[in-house]
């Protein structure tokens, strides 16, 4: 067992200053990979800031602008949420694709991308919905494009002390249908091998890819074959995708196995989406 | 030096106050401080279900959650299903369909299968394999489950 001490905020301010002053100091959401990754070895904290129960980051709110959902909320919550499936239902896809249920009450949004894991498969939807990271620091608020908050394997644009306080998905939503496509060695409770998603928005496609780069990355070359050159074909855009990744061989799968199943993915999603 | 604190919460529908070691998990609290060995552990890492117990009502599992954020909360285990040594319904419709060889998923599947009679009364399979996907049987029982959880829903 390890030894640290733990404490629950009752302010935003008071867990900022805590984080901004204590080294080791962890934010403490839902716990599901801190409580493994201490297990693990991976995270050795001198103290826990329970952040779950702050009235700031329990926010979840849809306005003119578009939604906000604060970093409390759970993964269930977000797959449950009725807005969420009728206009941007590939991030309710990619919600409930983490883990099991129980795992989802548990887990939330904003540590599935703190947490940075090239495979998160809440990242992908993400990066194709334009979101937002809104982060709370000793600095003061700033945000944040969601690509550019991941920086590597684990690694985020936080600095010292500051903690995300909310995602932001702007609107207009998108006109067209999105899918969020996960490669997993089980049904469920598997991190992905390969996810994939794409993004009808009408006039043009975005299309995100995740657990085949140090992070997870946009399949820039298939967006401007399609968005720009007008390439009606899916099976020949989607070979484009090899340009936009480098993937590693890991236990879930091999370098190889992922650039093909990352192109499978890739035509499979615009055959779903775009219907070219 | 290990961290303590007090807390206080309701177990099976009684207060207690108890002291919990900063760092403990609540699957090993439920197990070794309240004695309540019904609750399983298999992975604890998550991934096998066995430890699920009630949260203020919502399944979790409970080798990823820490004792100490116990304070305040309610706490449902297996053993707080049966009332005056009587059976509830779904433990009993559970063997009613031996929905187990071994046993050892049991209490983890009865404890998410209740969470989910208490938010929806008449479940699918689709929706009995969504509320069932954290909980594994590695003797696979998922046919009898599914019936079991099915049946006692009926009653
Ligand atoms: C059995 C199992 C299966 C899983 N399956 C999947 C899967 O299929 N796909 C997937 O993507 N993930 C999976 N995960 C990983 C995990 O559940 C998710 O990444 C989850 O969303 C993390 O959220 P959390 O609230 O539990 O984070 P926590 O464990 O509380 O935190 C994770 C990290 O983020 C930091 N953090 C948390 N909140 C904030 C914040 N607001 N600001 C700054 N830093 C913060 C923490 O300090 C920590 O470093 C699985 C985990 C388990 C145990
Ligand atoms: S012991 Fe908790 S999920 Fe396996
Ligand atoms: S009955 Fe043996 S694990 Fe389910």
């Amino acid at each position: 067992m390890l030894s640290y001490e733990y404490v629950k905020c009752t302010g935003l301010s008071e867990a900022v200053d805590i984080l901004a002053k204590e080294e080791q100091a962890y934010p403490y959401a839902g716990g599901t990979d801190l409580m493994v990754g201490m297990r693990g070895g991976k995270f050795a904290p001198k103290k826990l800031v329970d952040i779950k129960t702050l009235p700031e980051l329990n926010v979840f709110e849809e306005n003119d602008q578009g939604i906000i959902i604060g970093a409390a909320i759970t993964l269930n919550q977000i797959a449950c949420h009725d807005s969420i499936i009728k206009n941007i239902p590939i991030l309710a896809e990619g919600s409930h694709s983490v883990g099991g249920y129980t795992i989802r009450n548990r887990a939330t949004l904003a540590g599935n991308i703190c947490n940075a894991s090239p495979a998160a498969d809440t990242a992908a939807p993400l990066y194709t919905l334009d979101a937002l990271i809104n982060i709370v620091g000793p600095d003061g608020n700033r945000s944040l494009p969601v690509e550019e908050f991941f920086t590597g394997p684990g690694q985020t644009a936080l600095k010292n002390g500051e903690l995300v306080q909310s995602i932001f998905i702007p609107r207009p939503f998108p006109a067209g249908k999105g899918v969020y496509i996960k490669a997993s060695r089980t049904g469920s409770v598997d991190l992905a091998t390969v996810g994939v998603a794409v993004q009808n928005w009408g006039e043009h496609v975005k299309i995100a890819v995740g657990a085949v780069a140090a992070t997870p990355v946009r399949a820039f070359s298939v967006e401007k074959a399609i968005n720009e050159k007008g390439e009606k074909s899916s099976a020949e855009a989607a070979k484009l995708v090899n340009n936009d990744i480098a993937p590693i061989t890991d236990i879930r799968g091999s370098r190889e196995y992922r650039y093909h199943m990352v192109e499978v993915l890739v035509r499979r999603g615009l055959e779903q989406t775009m219907g070219v | 030096m290990r961290d303590k604190k007090i807390i206080k919460f309701t177990v099976n529908g009684n207060s207690e106050e108890r002291e919990a070691v900063v760092g403990e998990t609540l699957l090993k609290f439920i197990r070794d401080e309240l004695n309540l060995t019904g609750t399983k552990s298999g992975c604890e890492i998550g991934e096998c279900g066995a430890c699920t117990v009630l949260l203020d009502g919502k399944p979790v599992n409970s080798c990823l959650v820490l004792a100490v954020e116990l304070d305040g909360k309610d706490l449902l285990t297996i053993e707080g299903l049966s009332k005056n040594g009587e059976l509830d319904r779904l433990q009993q419709a559970f063997i009613d369909h031996a929905a187990f060889q071994c046993g050892y998923c049991t209490p983890g599947m009865i404890m998410a299968a209740r969470s989910l009679l208490e938010r929806n009364a008449n479940p699918n399979d689709d929706e009995i394999n969504e509320a069932l996907s954290g909980n594994l049987c590695r003797c696979g029982a998922y046919q009898e489950i599914r019936d079991a959880v099915k049946d006692s829903a009926k009653k």
